[in-house]
């Protein structure tokens, strides 16, 4: 409310309470009285006044008859149920918001705002208990994958330091045809291949690495994707080996792997 | 016409704040249908009604009219009636002017088209019941304050509450500009609303 506005309507509440205003600055006035409370005040004693103005009028005995006139049409006639809205034939008076339902309005306002805080509270706690739920999750995880790692590299230091590890070169084929790669086999304690600069096996495929000996192909599973095309795989011996000669070959497979290798061959070496 | 004195007699010694007390219980009995109430309504209040309304209307027989009409409206809207909106007595006023001054106009547009003739004086018939019965302070504090007023703010006052007229209807009746009429009236109100608080 500006108080241009406010000037503007207090200037016609005495037009407003003689019942002078046409209907839309009526109805104005009425709007203005809802949002301030001085103008509401200013009217409330305005109508005080006008009423002692209409009381002090002589009063006038009326004649009997009226009142059997009166009692008479009152029993004929139904009353009106209670309404909450604006009363029909009194003569409109505004609403005091401010002075009556200010407490109450500040009190709804206030529930509001502890409402709204306190779902908001409870949506944090939600939040951050999903969220604790989820480091939960990741760090079991990251404990998992460390324990494997961790796990991988004891492994793969053993098989480096076995007494029967033989180093066999890959050389590469195909696509992989600049491919540096390697495999470290100690029959008692396992194989590791590094992979270098390997490139996607074709879309659809997979690398699975094969140990072959005696003419046997066995899966020593899968060659994991790393970062920056370095395959790597570190297992345990598919079965214990011979000692003998052996082959190591990486082929490019469906995904899960095959019991017997059946696609192209991308990496191989023997010793 | 006798003046029935006992029925106003109640009214003799009670404080404004006792006959407040009356009429809202008064109220709330009207307001849960109990039609005994609408008599007792209308012996305390009939009396300045109908005193208002012929004030407005200046013909008993409308004046009546308006009283029937007042205590039906009461009797029809009390259980909607809240008693913080004002007094008993000020609500009832409040209806009574509101439907004179709609017969004073209902009747003036019938005499603007040729249908009815100027109004007479007020009846002879009208009796004015002794001023003793009038309890409430505030009216007698704003008659004697009506009685101190400059005769043009009162008289520009009485025409915008008794007659009904605007702003501009009481400047071509007084011949004085728009802006003296709100001068006026405005003054008159402000000089009676101290006279109230004080």
């Amino acid at each position: 409310m500006t108080m241009e506005r406010h000037a503007e309507i207090a200037d016609r509440l005495e037009a407003y309470v003689l019942d002078q205003l046409p209907a839309l600055e009526r109805r104005e006035v009425e709007e203005h009285l809802q949002a301030c409370a001085a103008c509401a005040k200013d009217v409330h004693e305005l109508r005080a006044v006008l009423a002692g103005v209409a009381a002090s009028v002589p009063p006038v005995a009326p004649p009997a008859a009226l009142r059997e006139r009166v009692l008479a049409a009152v029993s004929a006639e139904p009353q009106e149920p209670l309404r909450r809205e604006r009363r029909v034939g009194i003569v409109q008076q505004p609403r005091r918001p401010l002075s009556g339902m200010m407490p109450l309005a500040a009190a709804a306002v206030l529930l509001l705002a502890i409402g709204v805080v306190a779902l908001r509270l409870d949506q944090t706690r939600r939040d951050l208990a999903g969220e604790v739920g989820r480091v939960q999750t990741l760090n079991v995880e990251l404990q998992e994958q460390l324990k494997r790692f961790s796990g991988q590299t004891d492994l793969a230091l053993s098989i480096l330091t076995a007494g029967d590890m033989r180093e066999i070169p890959l050389g590469g084929r195909e696509s992989a045809a600049g491919t540096a790669a390697r495999a470290y086999w100690s029959p008692a304690r396992g194989l590791l291949v590094v992979a270098d600069r390997l490139p996607a096996p074709p879309p659809g495929r997979i690398y699975q690495v094969w140990i072959i000996e005696g003419g046997q192909p066995v899966s020593a599973g899968l060659l994991g994707d790393e970062p920056g095309n370095r395959g790597m795989l570190i297992v345990t011996p598919p079965r214990p080996g011979t000692g003998g000669d052996v082959t190591v070959a990486v082929t490019d497979e469906p995904p899960g792997g095959l019991p017997a290798p059946s696609g192209t061959i991308h990496l191989a070496g023997s010793i | 016409m006798a003046v029935d004195r006992t029925r106003y007699s109640h009214l003799h010694a009670a404080s404004e704040t006792s006959v407040r007390q009356a009429d809202a219980d008064l109220l709330r009995r009207l307001a849960r249908g109990d039609r005994d109430a609408v008599a007792e309504l209308y012996d305390r209040h009939a009396g300045r009604v109908l005193g208002l309304a012929l004030r407005i209307v200046r013909d008993s027989s409308d004046a009546e009219d308006v009283v029937q009409e007042v205590f039906s409206q009461a009797w029809r809207t009390a259980p909607n009636y809240e008693a913080s909106r004002g007094t008993v007595a000020g609500w009832l006023l409040m209806m009574a002017r509101s439907r004179a001054i709609d017969r004073v106009r209902a009747r003036q547009a019938r005499r603007d088209a040729g249908v009815e003739p100027d109004p007479e004086t007020i009846p002879s018939t009208a009796v004015p019941v002794p001023e003793q019965i009038i309890a409430n302070q505030q009216a007698a504090r704003v008659r004697g304050a009506m009685a101190g007023l400059p005769v043009e703010q009162r008289t520009a006052l009485e025409l915008a509450y008794f007659e009904g007229l605007t702003q501009s209807e009481i400047a071509e009746r007084l011949q004085i500009p728009l802006g003296t009429v709100k001068t006026r009236i405005r003054a008159a109100l402000a000089f009676l609303r101290r006279s109230v608080r004080s």
